[in-house]
C-alpha cells in the first residue's frame, strides 16, 4: 500500500514548486503583505537607544550605525524610513500590533525577544566582554518571511565593522 | 549463562527456533541498528535546520522517539534470550511486553504533548519566522532546506519499516511491529511537514501549526493503538496475531489436534501470550478411564510440534472440562 501511496507525495514536490512559480507567488511570501507596502512606501522602524549602535541625539533623531543600515535598506526598497524611538518592551509590542515593521537597538542573537519577533542573520559579529562570539541581530514582525529575507540578503551584502 | 551469550540469536529462553525464525532474528537486529544509524543522521539534519516552524519541531519529536522502539527490541531481545532460572521460572518472554508498554506511553506522552502545543500555536495565531541561512557560501531560504530535510527522511524510514513487517509476523514481536508501523507510517510526517513548510513559504501563517496537528495527531493515535494492545497482551489475554487484530490462528489448531487423537474425548486450551513464545495449558478428557503416560506424552508432542511458539504446555488429564479454568465452554 505504502508504494503506491508514496509516489505521488514525491512527484508531486516539485509540481507543487512550478505550479507556485508559474503563478508569480513568491517563496517566501508576507502573510500580512509587509514588504509589498514597504517598497516604494514608509519603513516604520522602531529604535531604542543602545550606544554605540543606536543613539538619539539632542534634537530626538537617531543615528548609529544601525540607524545607518536601516536607512540604506530603506533606500533599496525607495521607502522613507518614519522613525519611532522607546523601550525595547514597548517597540517589541508596537511591532506585534503590526505599527511598526522593524526594530533595532543594538539586540544580539540572544536576545529575549524571540518569542514575540523574528530575528534577523547576525550582520556583524563582535566580542562580548566574558571573550565569546556574539552576533548582532534586528528584529521584524514574526512570520513576515518576505520581509524578513529581504533584509537579511541585504545585511548579508554589507561589510560591516563593529563600531 | 555463558552459553546464553553464544546461542542467543538462536534461542527464546528455552525455546530452540528453527532455522526461519533464527534468521528472521538476526536480520531484525541488524535493521534495528541500521534504523538506529538512520535515526540519527535524521535528528541531527533535522534539528539544524529547524528553525522556529512548529511542524518541524513535530517532525523532530517524532524522530527522536522512533529511537525508542529499536532501542527497546535490542534490549527485550537480549533479555528473552536468557534460560529460565528458579527466580523466573517461566523465562524472560514478558520483556517484550515492557518493551511495548514502555515505547507505547512515550508515544502516547509525546503526542499529546505535541497536539496541546500545536493547538495554541493556532490559537494564539502564531506566525512561524523562516528566513535565509547561508550554507557554503550560498544564502537559501531555510524553509527550502527544511523540505530537502524531511524528503530525505522520509525514504529510508518506510524502506526499513517495510522490512521489519514481515520479520515481526514472523518472530511474533510486538516491539518490531509498533516500530515497523511507525516506520512506515514516517512518510506521512515528512510530507505533512513538507505541505507545513511549503504553507509558510506562501505566506499561510497557520499551515505550518496545521500541519504540526496532523503530525502529532498521527503520533498520539500510533501511541493509543499501541497502548491498548500492549496493555492487553500483559492482562493475560488470549493470545491474538501480532497487531492484535485477531485471535492467534494456533489456539483453535492446538485443540483440533488434540481432538485428532485416538484417544482423546474432548480438549480445551488456555493460551496466554508471553511475549514471542506462548504458554499453553491443555485440558483432556480421555475416551476410557484415565490417559497413559505414553498417551499424555504424545498428545504433548503433538502439540509441540505445531509451531516453536508452544512453550512451556501443560497437558492435564481431566474427568470432566473445567468450566471455570475455560470460560470459552460455557457459550458452547
Amino acid at each position: 500500500m505504502t508504494t503506491t501511496r508514496r509516489r505521488p507525495a514525491h512527484a508531486a514536490l516539485p509540481l507543487v514548486v512550478l505550479i507556485l512559480a508559474a503563478c508569480g507567488v513568491t517563496v517566501p511570501t508576507d502573510p500580512d503583505g509587509t514588504l509589498d507596502t514597504v517598497r516604494g512606501g514608509e519603513l516604520r522602524a522602531g529604535v531604542s537607544p543602545h550606544e554605540p549602535w543606536t543613539q538619539i541625539g539632542p534634537d530626538g533623531a537617531p543615528t548609529g550605525l544601525e540607524v545607518d543600515l536601516v536607512e540604506a535598506f530603506a533606500r533599496t526598497l525607495d521607502a522613507e524610513v518614519v522613525w519611532t524611538d522607546g523601550g525595547e518592551e514597548e517597540l517589541v509590542a508596537d511591532m506585534e500590533r503590526g505599527d511598526l515593521d522593524l526594530v533595532v537597538g543594538g539586540f544580539s542573537a540572544s536576545t529575549p525577544w524571540t518569542s514575540k519577533a523574528a530575528v534577523t542573520v547576525a550582520y556583524v559579529t563582535v566580542t562580548d566582554p566574558d571573550g565569546k562570539p556574539e552576533g548582532h541581530v534586528m528584529l521584524t514582525p514574526m512570520g513576515e518571511n518576505a520581509f524578513l529575507v529581504e533584509l537579511e540578503r541585504f545585511l548579508l551584502e554589507q561589510e560591516v565593522e563593529a563600531p | 549463562m555463558t552459553q546464553g551469550a553464544v546461542e542467543q540469536s538462536f534461542r527464546f529462553g528455552n525455546t530452540e527456533l528453527p532455522p526461519e525464525a533464527s534468521e528472521a532474528t538476526r536480520k531484525a537486529k541488524r535493521l534495528a541498528w541500521l534504523t538506529i544509524a538512520f535515526l540519527v543522521t535524521a535528528v541531527t539534519l533535522v534539528y539544524l535546520v529547524m528553525g522556529s516552524s512548529q511542524a518541524m519541531k513535530a517532525a523532530w519529536a517524532e524522530d527522536l522517539l522512533s529511537f525508542i522502539p529499536p532501542i527497546a527490541f535490542l534490549v527485550a531481545m537480549r533479555v528473552t534470550g536468557r534460560v529460565p532460572s528458579e527466580q523466573h521460572p517461566y523465562g524472560y518472554h514478558r520483556s517484550v511486553g515492557i518493551g511495548h508498554l514502555v515505547a507505547a506511553t512515550a508515544l502516547l506522552t509525546m503526542g499529546a504533548f505535541l497536539v496541546f502545543d500545536s493547538v495554541s500555536g493556532l490559537v494564539a495565531g502564531e506566525h512561524p519566522p523562516v528566513g535565509l541561512i547561508v550554507v557554503l557560501g550560498w544564502e537559501v531560504w531555510s524553509g527550502w532546506l527544511m523540505i530537502a530535510v524531511l524528503a530525505y527522511t522520509c525514504v529510508p524510514a518506510v524502506l526499513l519499516g517495510r522490512a521489519k513487517m514481515p520479520l515481526a509476523e514472523t518472530l511474533h514481536d510486538r516491539v518490531l511491529h509498533a516500530d515497523a508501523d511507525m516506520n512506515k507510517a514516517d512518510w506521512m510526517t515528512a510530507v505533512g511537514g513538507i505541505v507545513g513548510v511549503l504553507g509558510i513559504g506562501v505566506g499561510l501563517w497557520w499551515a505550518d501549526s496545521a500541519a504540526a496537528l496532523f503530525i502529532s495527531a498521527s503520533i498520539l493515535r500510533d501511541g493509543l493503538t499501541n497502548l491498548r494492545v500492549a496493555v492487553t497482551a500483559l492482562m493475560d489475554a488470549r493470545a491474538t496475531t501480532v497487531d492484535g487484530s485477531a485471535p492467534h490462528p494456533l489456539d483453535d489448531r492446538i485443540d483440533e489436534v488434540l481432538r485428532g487423537l485416538p484417544w482423546v474425548r474432548e480438549a480445551g486450551s488456555r493460551v496466554r501470550d508471553e511475549g514471542h513464545v506462548f504458554h499453553v495449558e491443555s485440558f483432556v478428557v480421555a475416551r476410557d478411564g484415565m490417559p497413559t503416560p505414553e498417551q499424555l506424552q504424545e498428545a504433548w508432542t503433538v502439540v509441540t510440534d505445531l509451531d516453536w511458539k508452544v512453550e512451556d504446555l501443560v497437558v492435564v488429564p481431566v474427568d470432566e472440562l473445567p468450566e471455570e479454568l475455560l470460560p470459552g465452554l460455557r457459550g458452547r
